[in-house]
């Protein structure tokens, strides 16, 4: 048996890594489907709470909405307003005891932190939402668009990616608090952690390494989200087409202290 | 002969905020050809009266006809295609290069393809001096540009009648000439025009007529020659006396 902790931590790699790995590929996997699975909750919520209600609408659709309203606020209340790890025990043994239904433990991972996720982000693209100028969704009426169309095309490319940061969050918090679905048995890397650690009992070393891949993982997200961040802003170039003698003749505009070529 | 039939025709419009009234029995028509300026001092209803036009806010009482039809039972899409608006603020779309701004209600609203969505924007573009910045974006422009990109869209539409709603109060003082320029332009090309501004130039010089609002009701209607010189009510006059004198002439 290994007498330092390097050694330790060698050997538990050489035994566990495939498991560390496959650990890692799921907590991945769980943190990706959970953040785009909530952020499409969260646009259809925040859509729906925003649908604007003029008083010479029929009762049906004034009443229809306000219930949508008041539900979707309750869902949003309830899982912003309980720990993640007791809404799986909930809903996992709730389901197995009650329904019948024993969900595959990702299946069920997913399933959960899709829905948690989608509570914040209902507010998140709400705040995207109203912090797109109000002039430009008016300018979009004045010509004609309907509030599907202004919506599609105008304020909501708008408010995605004010919120990118946001979501980014969201994205690094999922991957971190993944570990919490542990309780109902899915092979994430916490779980995988923990039987390591298990075999041997060298919780410190097992879970140094788990720290260390955890740390690898936010970090690399945080990073290449700033990058699809930048790109979304798109360049910050532009061309001048056309001159008085040469109606092909372009000139780029490099806003000052930009390099050109960037 | 009959006399043409108005483009607009609004009758005894209406408009509340809560307790406080701000258009109170406002009636006039708009014929095809006319640019009428539209003076008067800050909550007057100026601005009120051109959103109630357009549907950015909803009258109270009264009624708007469009060539003789009401313009609540026409389809809203259609009827704010054929009667344009020009804001204060610009409010181009922000994630839009000038191009797409002015081609996204053509394709969207009136189904145009690309190719003549685009043939048609950048003819307006032209018409403005801005198709040279096709491919830029609105921050990256002057207010005055914005505001000239912002025509242009409007133009694209096809209206019968465009709104403008003081077009160049955010503007800094070396660009209100350039976008007043295109409105005249405009408004010597026969574009039917109804505009709110404190430019009392051009509203003396550009404009056919001239409405002055006070108080929630259209105080004086007429000729801007008779109400930039002999204005008949008390209150136009000193309006005009007060305006002219802090040199808002052009």
């Amino acid at each position: 048996m290994p007498t330092t902790f390097w050694g330790w931590v060698s050997l538990l790699i050489e035994k566990y890594g495939p498991l560390f790995l496959n650990g890692t590929l799921y907590t991945m996997l769980i943190a990706i489907s959970g953040t785009v699975i909530g952020f499409v909750i969260g646009l259809l919520v925040a859509i729906v709470r925003t649908i604007p209600v003029s008083p010479k609408d029929p009762v049906a659709k004034k009443a229809g909405l306000k219930l949508a309203s008041f539900l979707l606020n309750v869902y949003i209340e309830v899982f912003r307003g309980t720990p993640m790890i007791v809404q799986a025990m909930v809903i996992y043994y709730g389901a197995m005891m009650y329904l019948g239904l024993r969900m595959p433990a990702l299946g069920a991972a997913i399933f959960i932190i899709s829905i948690n996720t989608g509570a914040y982000m209902a507010e998140i693209v709400r705040g995207g939402i109203i912090s797109v100028d109000k002039g430009q969704k008016e300018a979009a009426h004045a010509i004609g668009m309907t509030h599907w169309q202004s919506m599609l095309h105008v304020v909501l490319p708008q408010a995605v990616r004010n919120i990118m940061p946001s979501i980014g969050n969201e994205f690094v918090v999922n991957i971190k608090d993944s570990s919490v679905l542990n309780v109902i048995s899915v092979s994430e890397l916490f779980f995988i952690g923990k039987s390591a650690a298990g075999t041997y009992a060298r919780y410190f070393e097992s879970f140094f390494i788990i720290a260390a891949i955890y740390f690898v993982l936010t970090f690399t997200v945080t990073r290449i989200l700033r990058l699809i961040e930048r790109k979304m802003d798109g360049g910050r170039n532009y061309t001048i087409c056309g001159s008085q003698s040469d109606s092909e003749a372009t000139i780029t505009i490099h806003p000052e202290g930009e390099v050109p070529n960037d | 002969m009959t006399e043409q039939q108005p483009i607009l025709e609004i009758s005894h419009l209406k408009k509340d905020f809560g307790a406080h009234q701000v258009l109170r029995d406002i009636s006039f028509a708009v014929h095809s050809g006319d640019v009428i300026s539209v003076i008067g001092s800050s909550g007057s209803g100026k601005s009120t009266l051109l959103r109630c036009i357009n549907y950015l806010e909803e009258p109270t009482a009264g009624q708007i006809l469009y060539r003789g039809r009401n313009a609540e039972t026409l389809n809203r899409a259609e009827y704010h295609s054929k009667v344009g608006m020009v804001f204060q603020s610009f409010n181009l779309f922000a994630n839009m290069t000038v191009l797409a701004n002015c081609t996204a209600g053509q394709k969207l609203v009136l189904r145009r393809g690309a190719k003549e969505a685009e043939d048609k924007a950048l003819y307006f573009l032209g018409k403005v001096g801005m198709d040279a910045y096709r491919n830029a974006r609105p921050a990256q422009l002057s207010g005055g540009q914005k505001q000239r990109v912002a025509i242009a869209r409007a133009l694209a539409m096809d209206p019968d009648v465009l709104l403008f709603d003081e077009p160049t109060s955010a503007l800094d003082p070396e660009m209100v000439g350039e976008v007043l320029g295109v409105m005249r332009s405009l408004a010597e090309g026969g574009l039917t025009m109804l505009v709110v501004t404190h430019e009392m130039g051009f509203a003396r010089d550009v404009s056919s007529r001239v409405i002055f609002m006070d108080q929630g009701v259209i105080a004086e209607d007429g000729d801007p020659r008779d109400i930039f010189t002999a204005p008949k009510q008390p209150r136009t006059r000193e309006f005009l006396s007060r305006v002219l004198q802090g040199g808002k002439t052009e």
